[in-house]
């Protein structure tokens, strides 16, 4: 469903008016305040000098590293603003209060405090004796607002024997068991000895659990509409893997764990195979998709002979089957075998490349990606938002921030400092990072596409 | 978290979910705390007829696959192919405050039960309507299994070893993943709700969700034309990034090591010293130009040691390191059972079984409003006749007719 917006009313957000503080350089907690952001929380991030890590890890536009155009942190910390601060000794629970309930500004961990103070969540991740040691539990906190959430994002959470292992996506992706079962189905490896278990080239278990951190956040703030408390949500990188994954979970629970070997499945062709440019998955179990697949296949003789009748048969008599239906995949692209399958209804896909599926008229005529371009000029992608809502519409409010860029503008507007001060505090940041205080080649509001679709 | 402080108390959701996806939705809805009405039709049975079965043998109610995804619900059975049957839907739609259902694209449309006909019977719903390539676009129609979804959202293409083919992932994930996306979705939708009072309409898209897993690989296509690499285990940062074959038949421990700290540790804690005064590996970019040397001393000292003795020692030591667990395992970790993600739970035909729940603790709490996954039609009565009136005679009816049951 795509909605047009009127000119000068902008659609509500769903989140509009919730105020979030992230401190982490943790992947799984900065896309959990993404989405809340896309939701349409304030959300401050709130960085040292050095800059978040994702800062360094790119792609960049031009290929050579520039803090402010990391393609990793662009999209990790779209609609979010950008504060900087050094939290040499990270907020501790003794803080004074002076004045009328304000904290005392007497340093930059005050400066942190008070935004705490202010927030509806507390977004934090990384190593759980990180958490513990810089105060970040919300017990520590709970003093400056009885009402804040904290969402704490670690390898394996805050309790339990493991808590305190440290880890990353890749000992998520192991520990919580997707790794073993990669390949999958309708994949599987040859020689379940020698072919290790599988991740994928990107931070599977840190998107996954800053997915589940994001609705746990929202789940909170919708408690907090009885209780009236703010509450702690332990969210650990393995569990986000579990969870994503209870069909190979339940086979465990009922004595039928999967093997790592190719599936030999009782009724066939449900299949990954190669084709003349790649692969194809084919699924014409059924006896009707299976007639329909050999008349896709240009009636060959071998389809219509008894042995292949069933889908049982054909699971019985795969090693005879497997070889006829390859010299006819192998004759054809992917794309060829799948529009000729699909036109009959029968369930097929190859294997596109990422240029393949950015490229086709699918996610173009949904207008998924979200164009960006860079100060020199060249224009990329990035992936947009998969979800739309009628009401509150998904909207790129801005992109994310350069380092430091909104400390002003933050202390200014959600704690009411006098301006002075919020560049004095800015500007020791900028002293101490070496940054000008030069915005212009800041990722801009106008430089990227409409977000509103 | 106590049943007094389930963010969902009160809240009411319509499930017509289908397989994996929008029932994991409507389970984790349950879990916080939503009173969840699966309303099913024996005509388009998923993985109540698919195995695993419990005891290897056949049953509707006997299907893991079920079970697991639809604990905490109640089941109201009825045959959508009949007028009466779409009424009652209708009226469970019209007592409700979420729909989500992921039928194939104009399904719902076609039994009348389209968001357009529901906002008619209520108003301020929110309707969560998931699809494999959304709502719209040429795809839209697609038969969308996981693997078809693993294809063409790119994840395939970053996932496999260097030189060799797409691989697809395990697990099911873009189903479960996506249907995360639709809880995140609901509870924004109910949020917005409870301020302004208004409902509305929300899209997911699986293929969409996915390709959200892979912002690196789509930037640089679109700046170079260059598809990202398929690395295997390993990192661009890290090395060693891996999996390393341990005592066993298929037992393997992932170890990873970012900084020049974590190198010196594993060399201690393995009894090679040697290794951190090694000019080879002595720096995270020497280490990455040398992984094939460093990745074989480390798989010739895990090769003869227990998964768990290389954890521990390397834990111990500061390194990342974690079993490769198969699902059996990951459902016997002490670890997750002490925190209570994984619980048993007694189902009335299937037996006692390891469950996975809420994937988050709130204030250190699990929900303790566990609940098995309902038999087929198991709480018709209590839907049909409590909640929506129906008279005795009329529901006897509706019985004899097939429309119910």
């Amino acid at each position: 469903m795509s909605t047009s917006v009127a000119l000068g009313a902008p659609p509500p957000s769903a989140l509009a008016g919730v105020r979030v503080v992230e401190y982490t350089e943790a992947a799984s907690a900065s896309f959990c305040a993404r989405l809340l952001g896309d939701a349409g929380a304030d959300v401050v991030k709130v960085e040292p000098p050095e800059g978040d890590r994702h800062r360094r890890y790119g792609p960049f536009p031009d290929g050579h590293p520039d803090p402010d155009w990391s393609g990793m942190f662009l999209y990790l910390n779209a609609n979010k603003r950008g504060v900087g601060l050094e939290l040499q000794a990270l907020p501790q629970a003794h803080t004074d209060r002076s004045g009328e309930g304000r904290l005392e500004r007497s340093g930059r961990e005050a400066a942190f405090n008070e935004l705490v103070a202010t927030a509806d969540i507390l977004v934090v991740g990384g190593q759980s004796a990180d958490i513990e040691q810089h105060g970040l539990r919300r017990e520590a906190l709970r003093h400056l607002n009885p009402g804040l959430i904290v969402a704490a994002i670690t390898p394996f959470g805050l309790s339990g024997p493991s808590s305190a292992y440290v880890g990353d996506d890749l000992t998520a992706v192991a520990a919580g068991g997707l790794s073993f079962s990669t390949p999958g189905v309708p994949d599987g490896v040859q020689d379940p000895a020698r072919e290790p278990p599988l991740t994928a080239n990107t931070p599977l278990a840190e998107l996954m659990t800053g997915l589940l951190g994001s609705a746990a956040c929202v789940a909170a703030l919708l408690a907090r509409q009885f209780s009236g408390q703010g509450s702690e949500i332990d969210l650990s990188l393995q569990e986000g893997v579990a969870a994503v994954m209870p069909y190979e979970l339940a086979h465990a629970a009922y004595h039928e764990a999967k093997t790592r070997q190719p599936p030999g499945f009782a009724l066939m062709p449900n299949v990954y195979m190669p084709c003349k440019d790649g692969y194809v998955v084919i699924m014409a179990v059924l006896d009707g998709h299976w007639r329909r697949l050999m008349e896709a296949a240009g009636n060959p003789e071998w389809g219509d002979l008894e042995v292949f009748a069933t889908g049982r048969q054909r699971g019985q008599n795969w090693d005879a089957l497997e070889p006829l239906m390859l010299e006819w995949t192998m004759s054809h692209t992917g794309e060829e075998i799948a529009r000729l399958a699909q036109e009959r209804g029968v369930p097929c896909f190859p294997a596109y490349s990422v240029g393949q599926m950015m490229e086709s008229p699918h996610v173009t005529e949904r207008a998924f990606l979200q164009d960006f371009r860079s100060p020199d000029g060249r224009s990329f992608k990035l992936p947009g938002h998969p979800i739309r809502m009628s009401a509150t519409p998904w909207r790129s409010f801005r992109p994310a921030p350069c380092l430091g860029q909104h400390t002003v503008e933050v202390f200014r507007d959600w704690l009411g400092w006098q301006e002075s001060e919020a560049h004095a505090l800015s500007k020791a940041f900028r002293e101490q990072t070496g940054v000008k205080d030069d915005q212009s080649r800041c990722p801009e509001p106008g430089n990227t596409a409409e977000g509103e679709r | 978290m106590n049943l007094s402080s389930l963010p969902l108390q009160g809240i009411r959701v319509a499930d017509f979910g289908q397989v994996i996806a929008a029932p994991v939705t409507a389970q984790m809805l349950g879990w916080l705390g939503a009173e969840v009405i699966l309303v099913e039709t024996e005509s388009r049975f998923t993985t109540r007829v698919w195995p695993p079965f419990a005891d290897g043998e056949f049953g509707i109610d006997r299907s893991g696959g079920f079970n697991l995804v639809n604990n905490n619900k109640l089941s109201c059975s009825l045959d959508l192919r009949q007028p009466d049957a779409v009424e009652l839907a209708q009226g469970i739609i019209r007592v409700s405050d979420v729909l989500v259902e992921n039928y194939a694209t104009g399904v719902m449309e076609h039994l009348g039960l389209g968001y357009d006909e529901v906002k008619k019977l209520r108003p301020d719903i929110v309707y969560m309507s998931l699809a494999a390539f959304g709502r719209s676009g040429p795809f839209k129609n697609l038969t969308g299994f996981h693997s078809v979804i693993n294809l063409f959202s790119g994840l395939a293409a970053v996932t496999g070893d260097p030189g060799s083919h797409p691989r697809i992932m395990g697990g099911l994930i873009p189903d479960a993943f996506a249907g995360c996306y639709g809880v995140l979705a609901v509870l924004q939708a109910l949020y917005h709700r409870s301020r302004t009072g208004e409902g509305q309409f929300v899209e997911v898209s699986m293929t969409e969700a996915l390709t959200g897993m892979i912002p690196e690989a789509v930037m640089e296509y679109s700046l170079t034309g260059r598809e990202q690499q398929r690395t295997g285990n390993r990192d661009g940062r890290r090395a060693p990034h891996n999996v390393f074959r341990c005592l066993g038949e298929e037992k393997w421990v992932a170890i990873s090591v970012e900084t020049d700290t974590q190198f010196r540790a594993l060399a201690q804690a393995s009894g090679n010293p040697g290794w951190a005064d090694d000019p080879r590996f002595s720096t995270a970019s020497d280490r990455l130009e040398n992984q094939d040397a460093l990745e074989a001393l480390v798989q010739d000292w895990t090769a003869g040691l227990e998964v768990e003795t290389v954890v521990t020692t390397l834990q111990a030591a500061g390194v990342p390191a974690a079993p490769v667990s198969d699902s059996a395992e990951v459902l016997a970790d002490p670890h997750l059972l002490e925190r209570r993600f994984v619980v048993p739970l007694e189902h009335p035909v299937a037996g006692t079984r390891p469950v996975t729940t809420l994937p988050w603790a709130a204030d250190g709490r699990r929900a303790d409003n566990l609940r098995p996954a309902p038999t087929f039609g198991q709480h018709n009565r209590w839907v049909l006749k409590e909640l929506l009136q129906v008279p005795d005679e009329e529901y006897e009816r509706l019985v004899s007719l097939g429309a119910v049951g």
